[in-house]
């Protein structure tokens, strides 16, 4: 029997790439742990009753403000979810950057809520944070095209609301999820309706993350007066717009409609219904004006006006947590020193990178001046 | 230059490259951290000086009613007369501590008088001392907590081999030296 001679070269060249490509990633994703370990490390945990204004640290459980979230893949009542799926048919419609990533079905959302320590509560704006959320369902379709058991996915809208109160709290429970007549749930998996979700050839591998109502939080970000909050929900300009709202043509313009009385005094009469507290999410606190032949909403108790005023009225002296341009809400799960040690655990993981780039730049080095040619 | 050269160089820059890296975090921790504590103490020297401001109205509010509890109202008035933004931290603790004392003797005794405790001026007054001081009693945790991490980081690796460059020295807790803690011993 005769060995053929193999030529490892090809293959030893790209092992060794692709050694020092991972080496370097897990050392660049170590190091920049390792500077957010020290800084969540370094800064003290305030108690939010006795907050001042500034960069601060807390520690809480997340309690819902006015709305939460229903992620998509395991419809999970959350105020942060970040769902993949990689692996769907390609008649999906998604980004052009999440492509480049490979992922074929990425959606990261976020809402408003408040942390709760055992001293009081603060609201957190959580726009352009970064977030740091344990993966909650990591699964892939069967062998025999069976979706994962934890698979669940959204069949109604994407935000719920809450401060039902107790009973309908109980009753949205107990509930079975209607799906809207014109929801097709598998379009997000990039089949068509009539398919079951294992019917396309493909294996789909299913990732979220998700924070949810109860989970313990650590908050490192800036401590500031609702009131100096730069328009949060970015309400006055159209996102993306190149003009500043100080603009020279923009001020005179809104100045020439206010004097022609085209700018509405109020937000009700500016938005209609949408400026009634309460209307976008079914409990409006007033009667709205509808069209006589429109369905007329259940009108909330005088208790639960109250309550929605209150939810949704903050004082423009409280301090809210909110990201600001130089620093970032970092959002992280858990107590500060576990926020610590994943981050350290990722850091530690960084070196080991380092030595698997050394050791595949020599491997390369050695290849290619032959030592290791064949 | 050959490959084996390239790679041993590469395998030296990526080390240094890490050590740099490391050396230039610790000390911007460093500085951050010193930014910590000085931010930390402005928030409590601003609420000593609201506590400071307070307690003549509060005094002045219950002195006609208190005529016969001068000790007390003296007591309170000494105290506050010690504060002195520019001293040393340890001292301000000790002068802080003593008026923290005085208030609350204060406090105790107005719960003597019920023509006081029905004033809604003085009420007033003592839920916003009070509050003051649990701020700084949080405040105080806050701070101490923050100079113990800097306390801490500039004693260990790798920071202590940047320490003695900078010139990096301990900062001071918001506490009382331990000297002057000390109690004359008591003979029940």
């Amino acid at each position: 029997m005769r060995w053929m001679p193999i030529d490892w070269q090809p293959q030893g060249i790209f092992l060794a790439l692709v050694g020092l490509g991972v080496g370097l990633w897990l050392l660049a994703r170590g190091l920049a742990d390792y500077r957010e370990a020290t800084r969540i490390g370094d800064t003290s945990t305030s108690r939010i009753a006795t907050l001042a204004a500034g960069e601060v640290q807390v520690s809480g459980v997340i309690e819902a403000a006015e709305v939460t979230l229903i992620s998509p893949l395991q419809s999970a009542s959350c105020v942060y979810y970040r769902a993949t799926i990689d692996g769907a048919d390609d008649g999906i419609d998604i980004r052009a950057d999440l492509e480049e990533l490979g992922a074929d079905f990425f959606e990261e959302r976020a809402v408003g809520f408040r942390v709760r320590d055992e001293s009081g509560d603060i609201r957190v704006f959580p726009r352009a944070a970064r977030w740091d959320a344990p993966t909650t369902l990591d699964d892939s379709t069967g062998l025999m095209g069976d979706e994962p058991p934890g698979l669940r996915i959204r069949t109604g809208p994407a935000i719920a609301p809450t401060g039902l109160g107790r009973e309908a709290a109980i009753a949205a429970l107990l509930a079975r999820p209607e799906a809207s007549p014109d929801f097709r749930p598998l379009v997000i998996l990039g089949g068509g309706a009539h398919q079951g979700i294992g019917g396309g050839d493909r294996r789909r591998h299913y990732r979220e993350a998700t924070l949810s109502v109860g989970d313990a939080v650590t908050i490192l970000g800036r401590a500031l007066p609702f009131g100096d909050l730069a328009d949060p929900a970015e309400a006055d300009f159209a996102v993306g717009s190149e003009l500043a709202p100080d603009d020279a043509e923009v001020v005179g313009d809104i100045a020439e409609a206010r004097e022609a009385g085209l700018l509405a005094a109020t937000p009700e009469a500016a938005w209609g219904n949408a400026g009634i507290p309460g209307f976008g999410i079914g409990h409006p606190v007033r009667a709205p004006v509808l069209d006589p032949q429109a369905t007329a909403l259940p009108l909330g108790t005088p208790e639960q006006a109250s309550e929605a005023e209150r939810r949704f009225e903050i004082p423009s002296e409280a301090l809210v947590l909110a990201s600001a341009p130089d620093a970032p809400l970092l959002i992280a799960q858990g107590i500060p020193s576990d926020a610590v040690e994943r981050r350290e655990g990722r850091f530690l993981l960084g070196l080991l990178g380092a030595i698997v780039a050394i050791a595949s730049a020599m491997a390369l080095a050695m290849i290619v001046s032959g030592a290791l040619g064949t | 230059m050959n490959p084996q050269s390239v790679a041993a160089a590469f395998a030296v820059g990526l080390l240094l490259a890490i050590v740099l890296y490391i050396g230039v975090a610790s000390y911007n921790a460093v500085m951050s951290l010193r930014q910590r504590i000085d931010k930390a103490w402005s928030n409590i020297d601003v609420v000593l000086k609201q506590r400071h401001d307070q307690l003549p109205a509060l005094v002045s509010a219950v002195r006609g009613v208190m005529a016969f509890e001068q000790d007390v109202l003296t007591e309170v008035a000494r105290a506050r007369a010690n504060y002195s933004p520019t001293e040393p931290i340890p001292d301000q603790a000790v002068h802080s501590d003593e008026t923290t004392r005085a208030v609350r003797s204060l406090f105790a005794v107005v719960e003597a008088y019920p023509e006081i405790k029905s004033n809604t001026n003085v009420l007033d007054l003592q839920t916003q001392i009070e509050r003051l001081e649990s701020m700084i009693a949080d405040r105080r945790e806050l701070y101490n907590d923050q100079v113990y991490r800097y306390n801490t980081r500039i004693t260990t690796l790798p920071t202590m081999l940047l320490a003695p460059l900078f010139g990096w020295q301990q900062r001071p807790f918001f506490a009382a030296r331990p000297e002057e803690l000390e109690r004359p011993a008591t003979d029940l």
